[in-house]
């Protein structure tokens, strides 16, 4: 198509970052991402003046989805978060932050790009083999053949996610949920290339949360009237199960791109429906109990399958289509003429259910990796956010399976890897420049600006007014609460650093975190004990927080290396 | 409606808006260029430092900035605008230009091949290790990629990038595999790579076999010996055809032919299956019954496949399309290939499809998976890959120079006459230690052996003769006196030697007299270094025995040549290219006694220039362009090799190309002498991308 209008010239801005504009954008940005992070992070809600609804929400996918920028850095900067956060799930407003942070000390530095981009990388890659050596000391195994580590990191997704308003009672009782529902879908023959099986979500909204559940299977919503037609089953041995993929209405549709013609008289819908009732006898005569379909079923062959006590349900929907095929181990039918044996499959039993308000016809299945979590919460926002944080908390799982190791939460890692890194850039620089350009007062530069990008990051968690303390033995994080007694003693007033593997009853120097301090080096090596003893510990994906480390500084590098911005204002 | 403005086709305005392009594509430019963001109507943003790229988003409105685009889009720097920004300041004052502009044409036509190949050529490398077989070792296509992606990709990812690029390169071909294997890449790149956003960059990587951004739509493991069948109809035959007509008389019938259709559905694939054929490719979809019959037969199937997808695996397999039979018979299918594995690959939570396929042609199938926070860096990448291909292709290509030499008698100086065997193509003796040689490194081991393989050459050259007019034609340029005369006065580093005329005319008073020695050797490596380094470093030497003959047909005024110039001639990166071109150019600026030719010779010269100063713009002190320039310039006149401060080699071929394309863009510029603006929606589809709209 042609354009009816000629197009007008772009606009093309040279040194972007330098202007007022795009630092407020970036500012308004940054303050809105910071004060969403963490437990005691503040809610925001968004709506928009077109229609929709009202969603609050303190997680970074729903509020980054929701929000419009218009500033093409502002774009490269959440797309790129966006991005970061559909491939793990987690770690969005960490993401974010840093490289908000990271973008505002280089700035303010004043170096050149070429400097600054090289450092950055050279920081990053200290950062992440740092976190993948086996003296990091900052993470730790996670263990599956119990439950505590486990729950420790689902419950520090929950807690981290205050829209989804949980009490304390029922965070412990979804968090159980989650772990139960993940290691539902693990295969219990797990031999070699293990295949994860599926949680669905299956909403019950305006219950308590307490009443959410798990349960092995698929739950297929149905109306009363419909279920109460439905004949019971009385079989001891496991039902035989047909699943149809085509329609079973009895329209002929595809018939070429030539013309048919139909003479008068010849109703092909009764040929249609005559083949329909063959294919009927079929299932009947191959003791078929269930007939499911993703489409529609003729009522005439729907009333002919029940009349023979078979089950038929019709439009499941393409989404059901998948793991009902994983779960019942059948072939999808395309084909309404001969069936081979081979393409059915079985359950254990079928039953109906009543959740709150809702109906379901659940299939259980002979062997599970397939299950249902009937998630339940008081509103349609917090439970859209209590169903993202699920979708999070079973991912993070998965890819804790992947690399078994998990970051401690609550700061703690980011104060330990700013510690880490001053002390590596303060003794060794010639390791890090090596045969580079640069210069050791430029390394300490941007090792200053990047540290203290970490350290606001975690300065981010504090939301009402209290200080925040580093120690000088492990560099993690306390957190002090406002309007405490002036340094009187600290022992007294912290109990726990953040991720709660320490107390403060140990011999512990603190100092307040961005004073500057001499370089420490960080307590490498965990001590085992610890960890093992240790009950209620914050957790962090590994995973998704390498990834969330790199995509921030690879995203804070692309953007300081921006010379122009060109427009297209078509 | 038609309105129609028409503004005189001044210079001046040529000159202003190159102006501004030049600033804009000069930030991009080298290995200090930095990024420009662009967004798309549709709201998506883009990185880039591809001059064609960045003017292509500026929705330029001039006509000549238009035509500039024109270049740079099909070229490889953008910097050239610099290069005509450099040559309009020259003709502020100038009223001929259609004059110049004829004077620019038979230069680009018949002079610059002439520099290229007789002076240029002697101080080319060859990417290949050894010439005759065109093999390439890893590491100088390391230095190749490496130059390249510096200008082409974000700073922090071009040693990463040009490392996957030189991986992929070995993983994909043999070394048998000619020219054909950079044509299917080149075609099919799009199908051949796969972008995954929200990983890093440095996760990207190659994957052995064939990718497709698709998913299976039945999927069925299968081993052992796998066959495929490639399809571009749907295997269950239909009521009707296109154009035909079918007409059902009773009910029975319309049941029977629904049965036939299913039972040779199912006959079909169940023959499919008896010839272990394990995967169904097809461009359309399937219906159902295709589907189901393909699960039960332990048949994986693939649908929906892009035209360019399907070429691309026909390509690649040599396969063509299974026409399902039509009279049933349980002979053995005939276009069905041997497949290694299928399986789906998943990458960041989506699945692909990944092929094994056995190649019948010389490229060995691998697939990029190409990793970045973005789509806009993943799109970079792809198109600096791409790009990088691009230019291999050319490189791998032997260029034709045609030029015209003149002689002239008339200072009574000897003339210039050099033949050339436009027939002969003459090729380098291996010289063994499988990488580049560098003039500048290891000259005297080399030399030793070297010195044989001399012997054999100065045979094969020894009809050729000496220019002998070049000495003296070295020593007034280089003397600083005769800066300040110069009309040309742009290039800054001759008013910089100029301040510094006290030192520098001390420092080149040996100079000359070293040149009037080595006269007698340098007269030789002219002729005999054409085309190889490994010469050059000898005869730089001086080591040689002096060739002289004497050419029987002297005296002729003009003469018509044609030579080649060989596959993978490299030069080293940092503006050697531009400094060695402006130094012959001036020299034969001063041998010319045609008044414009000189001219246009000195212009181009100085314009040329423009490159290296903006690569050079950040550096200070010893690296900085004046002290380069000196350098280099010192070194052509003692002979002596040019000594890069930069790793990196770059095609001759892409400059030269984007040479000749700015010569052309600036004649047709200069010729034109009106803008007609018309505001009228255009015509013909054709038409809408026209230029000058004259």
């Amino acid at each position: 198509m042609s354009r009816l209008e000629a197009k007008k010239p772009s606009l093309c801005k040279s040194e972007p970052l330098t202007t007022e504009r795009v630092r407020t954008t970036l500012s308004v940005l940054k303050r809105i991402v910071t004060s969403c992070y963490g437990p005691s992070g503040r809610l925001k809600q968004l709506h928009n003046g077109f229609g929709g609804y009202v969603c609050t929400t303190s997680q970074s996918s729903a509020l980054l989805s929701h929000l419009l920028v218009t500033h093409p850095i502002l774009k490269i900067l959440t797309a790129s978060i966006q991005n970061h956060v559909s491939s793990f799930s987690d770690c969005g407003l960490f993401t974010a932050i840093l490289c908000c942070n990271l973008i505002e000390n280089v700035q303010r530095l004043g170096l050149t790009p070429t400097t600054v981009i090289r450092l950055n990388k050279h920081l990053l890659s200290l950062c992440i083999s740092y976190l993948k050596s086996e003296t990091c000391g900052c993470r730790i195994p996670v263990d599956f053949s119990s439950t505590q580590i486990l729950l420790c990191l689902v419950r520090s997704i929950l807690t981290s996610k205050p829209a989804c308003m949980l009490t304390r009672k029922e965070t412990e009782h979804v968090s159980a949920l989650i772990l139960r529902a993940f290691l539902l879908t693990i295969p219990e023959n797990a031999e070699g290339h293990i295949i994860l099986g599926k949680s669905l979500i299956v909403p019950l909204k305006g219950q308590r949360v307490i009443d959410s559940t798990v349960l092995p299977g698929i739950l297929i919503e149905m109306s009363e009237v419909q279920l109460m037609r439905l004949l019971p089953i009385k079989k001891s041995t496991a039902l035989k199960v047909a699943l149809f993929c085509t329609t079973l209405s009895g329209d002929t549709s595809d018939t070429g791109e030539g013309t048919v013609v139909v003479s008068y008289g010849v109703s092909l819908e009764n040929a249609v429906l005559d083949q329909l009732l063959n294919l009927g006898r079929q299932l009947i005569s191959d003791h078929v109990d269930l007939v499911l379909c993703q489409k529609v079923i003729h009522p005439s062959l729907k009333q002919f399958l029940n009349m023979h006590r078979i089950i038929a349900i019709d439009r499941i929907g393409v989404t059901l289509m998948e793991p009902l095929t994983k779960m019942t181990g059948t072939q999808p039918i395309g084909s309404l003429g001969s069936i081979c044996p081979n393409s059915y499959g079985s359950v254990k039993d079928v039953c109906t259910a009543k959740f709150g308000s809702k109906h379901f016809f659940h299939l259980i299945p002979n062997e599970a990796t397939i299950c249902s979590l009937l998630l339940c919460n008081r509103n349609d926002t917090a439970w859209d956010e209590l169903k993202l944080t699920c979708q999070t908390a079973l991912h993070v799982l998965q890819l804790t399976l992947k690399e078994p190791w998990a970051l401690l939460g609550g700061g703690c890692t980011e104060t330990h890897l700013a510690a880490y890194i001053r002390h590596k850039t303060h003794n060794d620089p010639e390791s890090i420049l090596k045969d580079d350009e640069c210069t050791q007062t430029e390394l300490q530069l941007i090792a200053e600006a990047f540290c203290s990008a970490l350290e606001s990051v975690v300065g981010s968690l504090e939301h009402d007014g209290g200080e925040i303390l580093t120690d000088m033995k492990y560099g993690h994080l306390w957190s002090v609460q406002a309007d405490s007694p002036c340094v009187a003693n600290w022992p007294d007033l912290l109990s726990q650093c953040g991720c709660g593997l320490y107390n403060s009853q140990e011999e512990l120097n603190w100092s307040f975190l961005r004073s500057t301090c001499r370089p420490f080096v960080p307590q490498s090596c965990l001590p085992h004990e610890a960890v093992v003893s240790a009950s209620n510990l914050t957790l962090d994906c590994l995973t998704a927080k390498l990834s969330g480390l790199q995509v921030a500084v690879e995203t804070a590098n692309l953007i300081l290396d921006l010379s122009y911005v060109i427009e297209d204002k078509n | 409606m038609l309105s129609s403005m028409a503004a005189a086709g001044s210079v001046k305005a040529a000159l202003q808006v190159a102006e501004v392009l030049e600033a804009i594509v000069s930030c991009c430019v080298g290995p200090e260029g930095r990024q420009v963001l662009c967004t798309k109507p549709t709201g998506e943003v883009l990185l880039s430092r591809n001059g064609g790229r960045l003017l292509e988003a500026l929705h330029l409105e001039h006509p000549i900035a238009r035509g500039l685009h024109a270049i740079t889009d099909r070229e490889k720097d953008p910097l050239m605008c610099e290069n005509i920004q450099t040559h309009g300041r020259h003709w502020k004052n100038c009223s001929r230009w259609k004059f110049i502009s004829q004077a620019l044409l038979t230069f680009q036509t018949q002079i610059l091949d002439g520099i290229m190949d007789q002076y240029l050529s002697r101080h080319f490398l060859s990417i290949f290790s050894s010439a005759k077989e065109r093999t390439l070792c890893r590491s100088s296509l390391e230095l190749l990629l490496e130059a390249y992606f510096c200008g082409r990709v974000g700073r922090n990812n071009h040693k990463f990038i040009s490392q996957l690029m030189c991986d992929y390169f070995f993983k994909c071909m043999t070394c048998k595999s000619g020219i054909g294997v950079f044509e299917l890449v080149d075609d099919h790149f799009v199908e051949l790579n796969v972008g995954v956003t929200g990983l890093p960059v440095s996760d990207s990587r190659i994957i052995a076999g064939l990718v497709l951004q698709k998913d299976f739509s039945v999927y069925r493991p299968a081993d052992g010996d796998m066959r495929m069948v490639i399809v571009t109809e749907t295997i269950q035959p239909l009521f009707s055809t296109s154009g035909s007509e079918f007409i059902l008389n009773s009910e029975a019938q319309f049941q029977t032919s629904q049965f036939w259709i299913m039972e040779k559905t199912k006959a079909i694939m169940k023959h499919l299956h008896s010839q272990n054929v394990k995967l169904l490719i097809s461009s359309v979809k399937q219906p159902d019954l295709v589907s189901y019959y393909a699960g039960v037969n332990g048949i994986s199937v693939v649908e929906c496949l892009s035209s360019e997808e399907v070429s691309l695996i026909r390509r690649i397999i040599g396969l063509s399309p299974f026409v399902p039979p039509q009279a049933f018979s349980q002979c053995e299918i005939p276009n069905t290939a041997l497949v290694k594995f299928c399986k789906p690959l998943i990458l960041r939570s989506k699945r692909y499809v990944h092929l094994g396929l056995i190649s019948t042609c010389a490229f060995i199938p691998h697939s990029i998976v190409l990793c970045g926070p973005v789509h806009g860096l993943i799109e970079q990448h792809e198109d600096a890959l791409h790009g990088a291909l691009k230019m291999l292709r050319q490189l791998f290509k032997d260029l034709d120079l045609n030029y015209m030499t003149q002689t002239n008698d008339q200072n009574g100086t000897s003339s210039l006459f050099i033949y050339k065997n436009s027939g002969e193509s003459y090729q380098a003796p291996d010289p063994g230690n499988g990488s580049i040689q560098r003039p500048y490194q290891d000259t005297v081991a080399e030399n030793k052996d070297a010195l044989e393989k001399t012997q054999t050459y100065l045979k094969v050259h020894s009809n050729l003769v000496i220019p002998d007019v070049e000495l003296e034609t070295y020593i007034p340029y280089s003397t600083p006196t005769l800066t300040p005369t110069d009309t040309f006065q742009t290039v800054e580093t001759l008013t910089c030697l100029s301040l510094e005329r006290n030192r520098l005319t001390d420092y080149y008073e040996p100079l000359l007299k070293n040149n009037s020695t080595a006269y007698s050797t340098r007269g030789n490596r002219i002729e005999i270094s054409y085309e190889n380094l490994q010469v050059t470093n000898i005869t730089r030497k001086g080591s040689m025995l002096p060739v002289s003959c004497k050419l029987p047909n002297m005296g002729t005024s003009q003469s018509y040549l044609s030579s080649s110039m060989p596959a993978g001639c490299v030069l080293p990166v940092g503006g050697n290219f531009e400094i060695l071109l402006h130094y012959y150019l001036l020299n034969y600026a001063k041998k010319c006694h045609q008044s414009e030719e000189t001219m246009v010779s000195m212009i181009i010269a100085n314009a040329l220039l423009g490159i290296p100063k903006v690569l050079y713009k950040s550096k200070t002190g010893k690296y900085s362009f004046p002290h380069t320039y000196i350098r280099a310039v010192h070194a052509l006149q003692t002979n002596q090799p040019l000594v890069s401060s930069q790793t990196g080699l770059e095609s001759v071929m892409g400059k030269y190309q984007l040479l000749t394309s700015v010569l052309q863009c600036l004649t047709k510029i200069l010729t034109i002498d009106m803008v007609i603006t018309v505001k009228r929606h255009p015509q013909k589809v054709h038409n809408q991308d026209s230029e000058d709209e004259l």
